[in-house]
This record gives structure tokens, C-alpha cells and sequence, in this order.
């Protein structure tokens, strides 16, 4: 751990990595908080006091906005700040731009969870905010496309390192959806229509809605992974050929993968097939970064004995290679007619969410935060062990739930009798999923008793911080 | 594996970023690359026998064929589509249900009792049709809710259980209305004293003076008589209460525990009256044979009767 230099804390901007850093930690806390609530008004609809503001309708957007853009959204910032100075050996192209990029970021956030409490909404999933957040977002990407890419210009080693080509695309893909997705018509400062309509409107949502996926919560986090796991192990990642091929692999498919959201609807069926199948081919792309991540650990693995940060990351990536098998299996067609419109969808997003990208962010964080602010260390690594366990225990609790619910769901839809009629009505099939909603809303408490062990472990590490280095010495601490 | 440590030995690509970021550069494990062309082979066939490229104003169709009659009977083959798929699992529905339907359509009430098949059907459809349209309100066993929706299992019936009642219920709704204090000048102690008459009626603790002059108020100056008839017994061409037997709908009559709750809670229904039993119609939503289904269904498996 000699290798963090300490002379380069004066040469990059790690004031805008710290900012978002902590910022990724409350809008963790928060989106998370307000997950355990809608889980629990879905298991007990009375918590929800017959407040329009706090019906699920309106909270769900809140709690998807916060994990998704809050939370992981300004760990990506975070950490792709960071990783770019890093691997290039300079400082960010503009601070001016950094620090607009990150007061700019936490104002559509704001925005955007204000819009849905009050019902101003877009109706369109991840993309509820209306066009003048809209276009904060847009202006933001932008100088944020600008300030990495500029770094990655400007850099002094002559090859780009592989995270940075991942955290690249996930910054162009993201504009590129972003724009599309939200071209409409104002018609009033709350109120707008899109230029799309009928199908064509449907599939260019979930072009936007399933590459979210694929490049905000899945490119930008192997971009993530492809830094913090060698560095946190110690290790050469295992193959260069690997990450090319995996790379352009999974860049290519999976703009393609969109459609099998809307199967079985109005979607032309040759669209659907091109969805189903490229989500197919998706499938080895997507374990390459599982690969070259535990190989990494080859030569390392007593290491996840003791190193919890590092149980952190590999776990993650299992996790991920899980959802993504499971992801392709669910785009056929007929394993689609079972799953889709039930709990299994959120289960599967869940094993990614709180599996692969949440615990990765706790993981690289952890060995973030001792760099940013020159602790050496976290306050405490027992708190650390802790929150691995709460946070997979309440993620397997989470998609074990789900799983359930979700099959069953499906399996009494489509359940007839001998006479052809069908054998349960909707009501029922609530009442039958009602325990798994407990469970649910359980695991939920489970990895939001981890999150907030996370936020005091980091205010204490900081609180340890501010009382060394009035004394000052960076360097005293270097040996 | 013995293939790590041969792998540990390997160079790396040389270069170095951060002071210890290096990469290895081992092959593309096998498997890896072999079940990535395999997946790529999955599609090309899935190309080849559904839907897939589009191909000028067209699409390449596949090879797959679905064969379905049309609702006009016609017989069509087409490619594989999710329409056509859906169209022939609508008629292989309607095939499969014609005979119960064509039976429920041509035999009356008390025939599709004793039929076992048709009354099968009936017992299976119209319990499809009562949890969907009717528990929400009578609840998914039929039982009711106090003070909300009445009981259909038993043999009390507010407008009727005959098989035709239950069916004019269904078809147009149903809208029952007590004007408070029945329309009458009622002062409190004679509302008191209706009460412990109303009470007495079912065989429940009430003051036999209050009863007494309650009685005379019921069929004197209070009027109740004109709706709930002479012997309180009511009407079920205007959907009166049955005052005599021992089933409350409006007033919780069961709960109360004690004699005063009791009047207390017939004195409240006598004061504010009764406006909210209303039972949607359901002609515009359901068809005839959904209805008779639903009639059938409610007569026979919950608790229909002659009265």
C-alpha cells in the first residue's frame, strides 16, 4: 500500500473526487431508506398514510433516481475522476468544469426527486424528469465528456489504460441516450410530450432503459472494477487480450439488447427476436470482466481471508456473473412470457443493483476513502467485515424473495383449470406474494444497516483525518 | 491449477500506469471464446426460424408457420407472429369452452344445477367472474362486510334469491335509501324508544317500555310501518330490511357489547337513515352469459333460495 503517492495529492484535483465521494454516500443512505419504505408500503399499503407525495407511484422514481444516479452516479464521477488522474499522471483538464460538473450533477438530482414527489413526471422509467432538468442533465454530461476526455487527451502515459476506455464509452453512450430519449415538445414549464410515439416511443424508452443498464450501472462499473480490484489486490489484471475483446464485444451488443423489454407487446416481432438474440451473444461479453476480474485474484486469493474490502469486489463480480446469465436466459421469448411483468425483473435487477454495482462501489470506496483524505486506513475494518455480511445477507434475502414471488407470480397468471378458465384472480396472486414482500422489505433493511455503518466507518475515517494533518504531516505518514 | 502458476511467470504487456497497474496478456480462455461462437450460432438459427433482419420495406419472415381461424372463422397460415399466436390461442379457448358455453346458453337455471358438467363449468367461470367483479365488495368467499356489503351466503335476501332477483341485481344495480329518521318528526326519546322496539323485533335485551312505545310509534307516527311492513318483516320489491331475524347489515348490532351500544348503534341508523348500499349495475361490463354464469354461480355455490 507504499504506492499511493503522496506527493500527488497537490498534483491532481481530489477536491472534487472527496465531494462526490461523500455525496455518493448520503444519496446511498437516502435512496436506499426510501427503498425499505416503498418495499414495506407494498407489503403494508397503510404506511403510506394516503399522502399522494409518498404513495409507491411517486416514491419509486425517488428511490431509482437516488441508488442509480445519486448513489452510483456520483460514485462514477468519484471514481472516474480519480482513476483518470491516476492512470494518466494528470491533473483534471479544468477544475473550474469539475466542480461545475459535480454542484450542476447534485442539482438534477434534487430536481429530479423533487419532480416526482409532486407528480411532475415523464412516465418514462430512469427518465421521469421533464425537459428543463432535462437539459441541467444534458449541459452536465457534456462538460463532463469534455473534463475526461480532455484529461485522457492531455495524458502523459502513452497507453490508455483499459477502465478509462470503459468509463469513455459510458460517458458518449450515456449523452447519446440521454438526448434521444428526452427529445420532446414543452408545452409548458412542467410539461412536455415526446417527439416519438405509439411503439416507435416504446422501444426508443427502452433503448434508453435497458443501455441505462449496460452502460451507466454495468460499462462505467467495470470501468470501476478494472482499477480497484488490481489495485486493491495487488495484482497485473489477468489478460490485456481479454479486456479488448470483451470490451468492443459488449459495447456492440448491447445497443442492441433494448427491445427484449417489450416482448409480447405491439413491438414488431423481428424486433424482438434482434433483442432476444443479441442478448444471447451478450451473455460472454458480459463474464469477460467477470473473468478478468477473478483471474486477477490468481496467485492472491488467501488475500479474501483477511481483506474484506476485497471480499467486497470479487463477490461483486459473482454476483454480476449471475445476473447476467440470468439476464439473457430472460430475454427468450418464452422464458420472457413467464418472467416479464413480475417480481422475478426485480429480483434480476436487484442482484445486480445491490449484488454487482452497489457492494463494487462499497468495495472501491473503501479503499478510496483512506487515499482521498491520507488515513492509511479505514477507522475500522471490523465495521467493513460487518457490512459485507448485513449487505449480502440482505441481498440474498432480497433476490431470494423476489425469485420466489416473481415465479409464482407468473406460474398462477397463467394457471387454468380443466374447464379453461383461469384458476386464480389477481387478488389472489397478491395475497400469495404478500410474505415474500416482508422478506423483501427485510433483506432491504439488512443492506441499509450496512450502508449507514458505511457512512459513520467514512465520517469517522475523515473526523481521524482532519485531527492528523493540521499537524501536517502527509509525509510523516508516507513511511 | 498448475496453469496459474505458469500464468504468474508470464510477462506482462509492459506497460505500467499509477506506480503498479500492470496487465498480463493470457489467451482468451477457451471456453470462454468457444461458448461465445456458440451463442452467436443460437442466434443464427433463432434468425433462421423466427422474425428477424429487416430486409428493404420488409423483414425476413423465418421458417416458422402458425395456422389459426380467424373470428370469422377463416382459416389463415402466416409466419411466426405474436399475433397470430395469440389469435389461435383465442380459438383453441373458444373450441375448448364452446360445449360448456353452448350448455350454459341452452338450459335453464335449475337444469344447469343438476348437470354435473355444465354446473362444473359453472362452479369454475362464474367463481372466475365473482372474484374479479363482486369480491372486491362481498369479499372472495362471498360472506359480505358489515355496515358495507351484504351476505350472500346466506338465506337472507335484501331484493330477492330467486334465480330472476339475483339476476336483476346483477343486470341494473341496486340502490337502497332510508331517509333519516325515516322521513318522520322524530325527537331523541322517540328514537330511543324505536330502537328498543327494532331490538326486540330479533329477540335482543331491550326495555319492554321503550319497546312497547316504540311499537306504536312504528306503526303509528314514526311510519316505519309503510316501508318494513305491518309485521317488520320488509319488502323485497324496495329492498326493505327484514327487521325480525337476527342479520344487521348496517347496524353492528353483533359487536356491541353491551345493551346500551345496541341501541346506540339501531338509533344511529334510524337518525342519519341509509344512502350508501349501493350495488353497481353491471350490464355494461359484464355480457348476458357472464351474468347468467354469475347468477347461476351465486344461487347454487353461495346461498340463493325461493324467498
Amino acid at each position: 500500500m507504499a504506492s499511493v503517492g503522496v506527493a500527488s495529492a497537490g498534483q491532481y484535483n481530489y477536491d472534487v473526487v472527496r465531494k462526490f465521494t461523500i455525496l455518493a454516500l448520503i444519496w446511498g443512505a437516502v435512496g436506499m431508506l426510501v427503498g425499505v419504505i416503498i418495499a414495506s408500503e407494498l407489503a403494508w399499503p397503510v404506511i403510506n398514510m394516503d399522502l399522494p407525495w409518498i404513495t409507491f407511484g411517486r416514491l419509486r422514481p425517488v428511490h431509482t433516481g437516488a441508488v442509480i444516479f445519486g448513489f452510483g452516479g456520483c460514485a462514477l464521477f468519484a471514481t472516474s475522476y480519480y482513476v483518470v488522474q491516476r492512470t494518466c499522471g494528470v491533473r483534471l483538464l479544468s477544475d473550474g468544469m469539475a466542480s461545475f460538473t459535480f454542484w450542476g450533477y447534485q442539482l438534477c438530482i434534487v430536481l429530479a426527486a423533487l419532480g416526482d414527489v409532486l407528480g411532475f413526471s415523464q412516465g418514462r422509467e430512469y427518465a421521469e424528469m421533464e425537459w428543463p432538468t432535462d437539459l441541467l442533465i444534458a449541459v452536465v454530461w457534456v462538460t463532463y465528456a469534455i473534463v475526461f476526455i480532455g484529461t485522457v487527451f492531455k495524458r502523459k502515459q502513452p497507453h490508455i489504460y483499459v477502465a478509462n476506455w470503459f468509463y469513455m464509452a459510458f460517458i458518449l453512450a450515456v449523452a447519446l441516450l440521454h438526448i434521444f430519449n428526452n427529445l420532446a415538445v414543452p408545452v409548458s414549464l412542467t410539461k412536455s410530450y415526446p417527439v416519438f410515439s405509439g411503439a416507435q416511443d416504446a422501444m426508443v424508452q427502452w433503448w434508453y432503459g435497458h443501455n441505462a443498464v449496460g452502460f451507466f450501472l454495468t460499462a462505467a462499473f467495470l470501468g470501476m472494477m478494472y482499477y480497484f480490484v488490481p489495485k486493491q489486490a495487488g495484482r497485473p489484471i489477468y489478460s490485456y487480450r481479454l479486456s479488448i475483446v470483451h470490451f468492443w464485444a459488449l459495447i456492440f451488443m448491447y445497443m442492441w439488447a433494448g427491445p427484449h423489454h417489450l416482448h409480447w407487446t405491439a413491438l414488431p416481432d423481428w424486433v424482438s427476436t434482434m433483442g432476444a438474440t443479441f442478448s444471447i451473444m451478450l451473455l460472454m461479453p458480459s463474464w469477460g470482466g467477470m473473468i478478468n476480474g477473478i483471474m486477477t485474484m490468481s496467485g492472491a486469493w488467501d488475500k479474501l481471508r483477511t481483506d474484506p474490502i476485497l471480499r467486497f469486489l470479487i463477490v461483486s463480480l459473482s454476483f454480476y456473473g449471475m445476473s447476467t446469465f440470468e439476464g439473457p436466459m430472460m430475454s427468450l421469448k418464452d422464458v420472457n412470457a413467464l418472467s416479464h411483468y413480475t417480481d422475478w425483473t426485480v429480483g434480476h435487477v436487484h442482484s445486480g443493483a445491490l449484488g454487482f454495482v452497489a457492494m463494487l462501489t462499497f468495495g472501491s470506496l473503501y479503499h478510496l476513502v483512506p487515499k482521498l483524505w491520507d488515513t492509511g486506513k479505514m477507522y475500522s475494518t471490523k465495521l467493513i467485515t460487518v457490512h459485507f455480511w448485513l449487505a449480502t445477507i440482505g441481498t440474498l434475502l432480497y433476490i431470494t424473495a423476489m425469485w420466489i414471488s416473481g415465479i409464482m407470480q407468473g406460474l398462477m397468471w397463467r394457471a387454468y383449470d380443466d374447464f379453461g378458465n383461469l384458476q386464480y384472480s389477481f387478488a389472489e396472486t397478491v395475497a400469495a406474494m404478500h410474505p415474500y414482500f416482508a422478506m423483501r422489505a427485510l433483506g432491504g433493511v439488512f443492506f441499509l444497516t450496512g450502508m449507514v455503518l458505511m457512512v459513520y466507518n467514512v465520517f469517522m475515517t475523515i473526523g481521524q483525518a482532519k485531527s492528523a494533518p493540521a499537524s501536517g504531516n502527509l509525509a510523516a505518514n508516507a513511511a | 491449477m498448475s496453469q496459474d502458476k505458469a500464468q504468474a511467470q508470464q510477462q506482462t504487456t509492459g506497460h505500467v500506469w499509477d506506480d503498479d497497474l500492470q496487465e498480463f496478456n493470457n489467451p482468451l480462455p477457451t471456453w470462454w471464446l468457444w461458448t461465445f461462437y456458440l451463442s452467436i450460432i443460437f442466434a443464427v438459427v433463432y434468425w433462421f426460424f423466427y422474425p428477424s433482419w429487416p430486409v428493404g420495406k420488409g423483414f425476413l419472415t423465418g421458417t416458422g408457420t402458425i395456422t389459426y381461424k380467424n373470428d370469422k372463422g377463416v382459416e389463415k397460415t402466416t409466419h411466426w407472429s405474436t399475433r397470430a399466436l395469440l389469435m389461435k390461442d383465442l380459438q383453441d379457448a373458444r373450441e375448448s369452452q364452446k360445449k360448456y358455453l353452448d350448455k350454459v346458453a341452452a338450459l335453464p337455471f335449475d337444469q344447469l344445477k343438476t348437470d354435473p358438467e355444465a354446473f362444473g363449468f359453472v362452479a369454475s367461470a362464474g367463481g372466475v367472474l365473482f372474484k374479479d367483479n363482486c369480491a372486491p365488495c362481498h369479499q372472495s368467499g362471498g360472506a359480505g362486510k358489515m355496515a358495507f356489503a351484504p351476505n350472500l351466503t346466506d338465506d337472507d335476501w335484501i331484493y330477492g334469491g330467486t334465480y330472476e332477483k339475483i339476476q336483476e341485481t346483477i343486470t341494473n344495480g341496486r340502490h337502497g335509501i332510508m331517509p333519516p329518521k325515516g322521513g318522520a318528526d322524530l325527537n331523541d326519546g322517540e328514537i330511543d324508544s324505536l330502537a328498543n322496539y327494532v331490538l326486540s323485533l330479533s329477540g335482543e335485551p331491550s326495555d319492554a317500555a321503550k319497546a312497547k312505545a316504540g311499537d306504536e310509534l312504528f306503526h303509528g307516527k314514526g311510519v316505519c310501518f309503510s316501508c318494513h311492513g305491518p309485521d317488520a318483516k320488509g319488502n323485497k320489491d324496495i329492498g326493505s330490511a327484514n327487521l325480525t331475524d337476527k342479520i344487521w347489515l348496517w347496524a353492528n348490532v353483533p359487536a356491541a357489547g353491551t345493551a346500551e351500544k345496541k341501541v346506540e348503534a339501531v338509533k344511529a341508523v334510524i337518525t342519519s337513515g341509509l344512502n350508501k348500499g349501493v350495488m353497481p349495475s353491471m350490464k355494461e361490463r359484464l355480457s348476458a352469459q357472464q351474468i347468467k354464469l354469475l347468477t347461476s354461480y351465486v344461487h347454487d355455490t353461495l346461498g340463493g333460495g325461493s324467498k
